[in-house]
């Protein structure tokens, strides 16, 4: 079938894929990017985009991704709409140029194909590597599909290039889950795109000669923390930013987003929180559940920096038990996002409900039908003796446990 | 304006993003002179105006003033250290090809009372 101009194409495509695409439609001035597993195919089809002359893109084929992010803020600094795609090891590499960039306030656009850290070395998914990486000052978006991770990318240069914002965002999707499995997918009108996304508009830039400027210069005891606030602020305005701009998308491209997702949450006791892909299992355990009576329900995170502790407080202030899935440990301590939920629970909401802690996927565990069942079981048992004692902070389908 | 007017400390609203710098050169109004412990002092009678402290000087703490040399051209001659950016590292000391010979010093290094 031949494609209509004007009109989105509906393809069966990876999520790596589709990432691809969206940034050949987003076109950026710079990319420079070292490919890694389980990203590997978005740098990949991008170089082919740039070989076959598809984009304008000026490709920085680095020696490391530590030399990836510093050309990036390079070009950012000097003007460019600029974006990068990596993973766990790759990123972890570029630790020191994240905070660069995001003090820098160079709104570098990256695809992060979440994998974990190693050791032992694996390449499968878990959200070791930008989890790490949420005190970088980067605004995370996580994506349930491929469809999502299209979507967040295409809304990603207006979030992170606003005004109030100034900030580096990193588009998060879930390594092989998301990454390397097709789905069939809309992928929309390069010129729809394009208008939607809009011009890059630069900010005091390196290149314009007659206004010379110093990007990165020494900043100590007197203007350091100022300029750390200023950074704050960007993520504080991030959260209205990001709620404009999926409005706006909804209403040019038909899929509605928000800084979370609720599922079948109104009257539901037990709630499950969780981030990416496993959401999608989670609805199907909880259309199944529901059949049976039982009152349950989902919220997933899309943004997770900034972190929307009020939105979320209200949005589980009639929940009566609260069981948080994190796919990345924080050893010694609870999960990154049973931290952030109990946070807002707790200080933004009357609410006083249990709070119960799960680790679960790391290095590409599953995470089946039945254990999701499992959980909300063992919420169900919790919640009838009003304690979660001897089960807080579980780790999932651990042989052993 | 005087320096401490101009450089008064800013609200963080007031700060333009990322700690950019908007005005080229201001480094200049930097005063590095307060790192100091010692400093180098001319010694114009044993100088032979060969620039090379000038040249070696990593803050541009060398001044120069414009004159004319023995061929009747005109040159720049080395007159004074700007104390204000002179942080004492002493390479300007270390370089000077008179200090080098060792008979007499066109660049003293002394230790500095702040
Ligand atoms: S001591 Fe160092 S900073 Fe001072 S004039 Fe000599 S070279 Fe320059
Ligand atoms: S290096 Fe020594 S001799 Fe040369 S100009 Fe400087 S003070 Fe004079």
């Amino acid at each position: 079938m031949k494609h209509v101009a004007g009109k989105p194409k509906i393809l069966p495509i990876t999520g790596a894929g589709a990432m691809a695409q969206a940034m050949r439609q987003i076109n950026p001035d710079v990319v420079a990017a070292f490919p890694i597993t389980p990203s590997t195919q978005i740098v990949e089809d991008f170089s082919q985009f740039v070989a076959d002359g598809k984009v304008d893109t000026e490709f920085v084929t680095v020696e490391s991704e530590h030399s990836a992010m510093s050309a990036c803020i390079g070009a950012s600094a000097a003007g460019g709409r600029v974006m990068t795609a990596t993973s766990s090891a790759g990123m972890a590499y570029m630790w020191e140029l994240l905070y660069v960039a995001a003090s820098m306030r160079q709104p570098v656009l990256m695809s992060l194909v979440n994998r974990a850290l190693t050791g032992p070395i694996n390449i499968h998914c878990d959200h070791s590597d930008s989890m790490g990486a949420r005190d970088s000052g980067w605004l995370q978006i996580y994506s349930e599909n491929n469809q999502e991770a299209y979507d967040n990318l295409v809304m990603a240069a207006r979030i992170a290039e606003h005004d109030d914002v100034r900030l580096p965002i990193m588009i998060c999707q879930d390594g092989f889950i998301i990454s390397h499995s097709i789905q069939t997918m809309q992928i929309e009108d390069d010129a729809a795109v394009k208008a939607f996304v809009g011009a890059h508009k630069p900010y005091h830039p390196i290149l314009d000669t007659k206004n010379p400027v110093t990007w990165g210069a020494l900043d100590l005891q007197d203007y350091y923390i100022e300029h750390k606030r200023g950074q704050e602020q960007g993520m504080k305005n991030a959260l209205r930013v990001i709620e404009e701009v999926s409005v706006d998308f909804a209403k040019k491209f038909g899929r509605k987003y928000n800084l979370f997702e609720t599922y079948r949450i109104e009257d539901a006791e037990i709630v499950m929180v969780a981030i990416g892909s496993a959401a999608g299992e989670i609805k199907e355990v909880i259309d199944e559940l529901r059949t049976k009576g039982e009152k349950v329900g989902l919220l997933k995170i899309r943004s997770f920096r900034p972190f929307p502790y009020a939105q979320i407080a209200k949005a589980l202030s009639h929940a009566q038990i609260i069981t948080v899935l994190d796919r990345s440990a924080s050893f010694g301590a609870h999960g990154p996002l049973f931290v952030e939920i109990t946070t807002s629970v707790y200080n933004y909401c009357d609410n006083r409900p249990l709070l119960l802690s799960h680790t679960y996927g790391l290095g590409g565990r599953e995470l089946s039908m039945q254990m999701i069942e499992h959980v909300f079981a063992e919420s169900r048992i919790c919640l009838d003796k009003g304690e979660v004692n001897g089960r807080q902070g579980m780790w999932l389908n651990v042989r052993g446990d | 304006m005087n320096l401490k007017q101009k450089y008064a400390l800013k609200k963080w609203q007031d700060l333009p993003l990322g700690g950019v710098i908007l005005e080229a050169g201001n480094a200049a109004d930097y005063e590095t002179g307060t790192w100091r412990t010692w400093k180098p002092v001319t010694h114009r009678e044993n100088c032979i105006q060969c620039l090379a402290c000038w040249e070696y000087c990593p803050e541009d703490a060398i001044v120069l003033e414009n004159g004319t040399g023995p061929d009747g051209k005109p040159r720049k001659f080395v007159v004074d250290v700007n104390y204000y950016h002179c942080k004492g590292c002493g390479l300007c000391v270390r370089e000077c090809p008179v200090n080098k010979e060792g008979v007499v010093q066109a660049l003293g290094f002394v230790r500095d009372e702040v």
